[in-house]
């Protein structure tokens, strides 16, 4: 009797099901930037989100409640740590996402292995203009003659200043403005001046197990004009004369105690919030919450400004990636959501400024000269980062180079690792990485 | 044994041909295959399956994602060998067994000898000691990193109420490895003590009551009846816990992802990220396979020593 009542219901319900899909299409998204749907449940006007999860989130609310094609994007965030392991695995059990977040640097692993679909035909349809990206950022998503991302920001390493110390120690120029060093010489005096006059560190930078110290290694090396990689060769370039010379700056800071080498990313942040330190090295998304944290006053931080990062050996250049939207290639095509997935980026790339508001560079130019932008607080002071900004060229296995760094280097400051032995290591970790990629 | 017992029943019949005999034989070997059929399923597609493509993917330059794979023999074994990464992970995690699995027979040991009264707070104390067990290694390691912050953690902070400077535990290449050591005991603790626990249980009363007669002391009680019946069940305990900590994996990945430089990563956490980051799932299944070779070898030594204990 029971089956009888319960098969017709089923049924129903099952039909139910099928037509409530055909009304509406979803699609599902993956990120990082972390998880905020409870804080954020039901708001949908982007000026009450603060930070990238809130941004992004409340996008995403926006676009659901909004959009008049019956889309709903269904959000699955991931950790940071281990975002790119569970897309490779889900991309491996052909259930990829619809759309996903990708930094520029893994973009060519992807790519080159044919698991993208090409977006440029699609772009001009929908109306996004990819000739409105920033060169830095156009580049940095087309391959082969074909965009494969939408490019979302811009985000970069910076100098955040607490503009207080400097004065103290009388490191300014004529206007009173703090004054950033032109040449290594100049930096390690800089600092000792800071550490006589005021007693505080020069630097605070996250050196523990971060990636922080290998950016602005990298920095250093490319403003010297050298790279870590032949991209033509494919071949490592760790031992080359940049690469020492920039190792022995960084070795040389933490010798004479100019910055800390056991502070991890919360503790330098604390060292600079407290005021113990003048120059925290981080990336543009902290830009924001830097400035919150001065304007309550209650901080040893009072003076707050941002500075590009200042070029120690004549050329300019800055560590840079960036956060792009990629579509993964499904086993099953379904135009439906293909478009809907479109509709969703176009949206994304409408609402640049909104995400800038994280601190990252907005990667459309006419959002990056809009009065809108430059009103944002602190922007004015970076914006030659845009410029300046440097990426790894595009080969494969980023990742693997990134980490191979941080082991090495780091290992340089925390356990003396004589650097010249770190390089050759690195050099030849780099090398067996890099020989996979010169094969396909 | 059984199988074999019911299958005479028919041969005995008068007059029922060695045909119909072999035909009621074959019938009880299929069922009793039809009852191991579940297991050896499982056994098959969870073990020896995965097992032998492990092995058959080591000889491969294997891709996790995309279709790239090609044969390419032994390379990958010969890589290894050169490999200087693998033999640092390969010294980090015998080292962390041989410190880890010891100590952790010996804290269970305590704990089950301290905590085996009949009172009902010690119950309450073995189940507190045991609680640790059941968290999820994510929790245990954030408990840990809040405790051994410099800034901010418990120690940190008892040593700075002594006057002594706070100690960057994760951060140091000395003190990471025993941090980790101390936070995977306090983890772990709860099953020897649980496995030493029921051992106590198993020896005689009467043992302890004739000792008493005997007005043996509380040391020679231990050393020549306690322990001395405790031998299999520590041997089991050592092997245990020797074969769970040469694969510790997530206390390295979450409280110092393998540093500082390299002094903590462990080699499932090589094999992780060789495959996961790096995408060589070839190489990193040769790595699995030294692993597996070094965990057969444990067990094998406890399986030639229990049966040595009973001859």
């Amino acid at each position: 009797m029971k089956m009888k009542t319960l098969l017709p219901a089923l049924m129903l319900a099952a039909m139910l099901g099928t037509t409530a899909a055909r009304a509406g299409t979803e699609i599902t998204l993956f990120r990082f930037f972390g998880g905020c749907s409870d804080a954020y449940a039901n708001v949908t006007d982007v000026s009450k989100a603060v930070g990238e999860c809130g941004i992004v989130q409340v996008l995403t609310n926006k676009f659901n409640a909004e959009n008049t094609d019956g889309i709903t994007v269904k959000t699955q965030s991931v950790e940071w740590g281990v975002y790119y392991d569970r897309l490779s695995a889900n991309v491996a059990g052909r259930t990829p996402p619809d759309i996903a977040v990708m930094h520029r640097s893994v973009l060519p692993n992807y790519q080159v292995r044919n698991l993208l679909l090409p977006l440029g035909k699609d772009f001009a349809a929908v109306g996004i203009d990819v000739a409105d990206f920033v060169p830095a950022a156009r580049e940095g998503v087309t391959a082969n003659g074909e965009v494969w991302a939408l490019p979302f920001d811009l985000h970069a390493l910076l100098w955040h200043v607490n503009a207080d110390l400097f004065i103290r120690a009388g490191l300014v120029d004529e206007k009173g403005q703090p004054k950033l060093p032109r040449s290594p010489a100049e930096l390690m005096q800089h600092a000792a001046t800071m550490k006589a006059k005021t007693g505080k560190s020069y630097f605070a930078i996250p050196s523990g197990a971060d990636p922080m110290p290998s950016w602005q290694y990298l920095t250093w090396v490319w403003q010297q004009g050298g790279n870590i990689v032949d991209a033509q060769k494919k071949e490592a370039l760790l031992e080359s004369k940049e690469s020492r010379e920039a190792l022995r700056l960084l070795d040389a800071l933490y010798a004479a105690g100019f910055a800390n080498p056991q502070h991890d990313y919360a503790s330098a942040q604390q060292a600079f919030l407290a005021g113990e330190a003048a120059v925290l090295v981080n990336g543009t998304w902290g830009v924001d919450t830097y400035a919150a944290q001065a304007a309550t006053g209650k901080s040893g931080l009072k003076n707050y400004v941002v500075r590009d990062m200042p070029s120690l050996y004549g050329r300019e250049a800055v560590w840079s990636d960036s956060h792009t939207w990629v579509m993964p290639k499904q086993t099953k095509p379904d135009a439906a959501k293909q478009k809907a997935a479109l509709t969703f980026l176009k949206f994304l790339n409408d609402n640049s400024l909104q995400w800038a508001r994280t601190g990252h560079l907005p990667v459309r130019a006419s959002v990056l000269q809009s009065a809108r932008m430059r009103a944002l607080p602190h922007r004015a002071e970076y914006t030659r980062t845009a410029t300046i900004a440097t990426a790894l060229p595009p080969i494969q296995y980023q990742r693997a180079l990134g980490d191979l760094l941080v082991n090495e280097l780091n290992s340089t400051w925390l356990v003396q690792k004589d650097p010249d032995k770190a390089l050759a290591d690195s050099q030849r970790a780099a090398a067996a990485i890099l020989r996979r990629s010169r094969r396909r | 044994m059984s199988v074999q017992a019911t299958s005479v029943t028919p041969a005995q019949a008068p007059e029922a041909g060695s045909r119909n005999g072999s035909l009621a034989r074959h019938r009880n070997a299929l069922s009793g295959y039809a009852f191991l059929a579940p297991f050896l399923l499982f056994y098959g597609v969870f073990l020896l399956y995965p097992f032998a493509l492990g092995l058959w993917m080591s000889l491969h330059d294997w891709e996790i994602v995309g279709d790239f794979r090609e044969y390419i023999g032994f390379l990958n074994y010969v890589e290894l060998w050169d490999d200087p990464y693998f033999w640092e992970a390969l010294k980090r995690t015998l080292q962390f067994a041989a410190m880890t699995a010891p100590a952790a027979t010996l804290l269970g040991l305590v704990l089950a000898l301290a905590l085996q009264k009949p009172l009902r707070i010690y119950a309450a104390l073995r189940a507190v000691f045991f609680a640790s067990n059941i968290f999820s290694v994510t929790v245990v390691t954030l408990v840990w990193a809040m405790v051994l912050n410099p800034d901010r953690g418990l120690i940190a902070n008892g040593l700075r109420a002594v006057g002594l400077a706070p100690i960057a535990f994760l951060a140091d290449k000395d003190w990471a490895m025993p941090a980790l050591m101390v936070t995977s005991l306090w983890w772990t603790a709860g099953l020897p003590m649980a496995l030493f626990l029921a051992g106590l249980q198993q020896i005689p009363p009467e043992v302890y009551e004739a000792a008493r007669l005997d007005k043996a002391s509380r040391w020679a009680v231990l050393r020549h009846i306690t322990l001395p019946a405790l031998a299999r069940t520590t041997l089991l305990v050592v092997v245990l816990q020797t074969v769970m900590h040469l694969q510790v994996f997530g206390q390295p990945l979450l409280m110092t992802r393998g540093g500082p430089a390299n002094s903590t990563r462990p080699l499932v956490q090589l094999i992780y990220e060789t495959s996961f980051r790096d995408w060589r799932s070839g190489y990193a299944s040769a790595i699995s396979t030294v692993l597996f070779v070094l965990m057969f070898g444990v067990a094998l030594l406890q399986f030639r020593l229990s049966r040595q204990e009973g001859e």
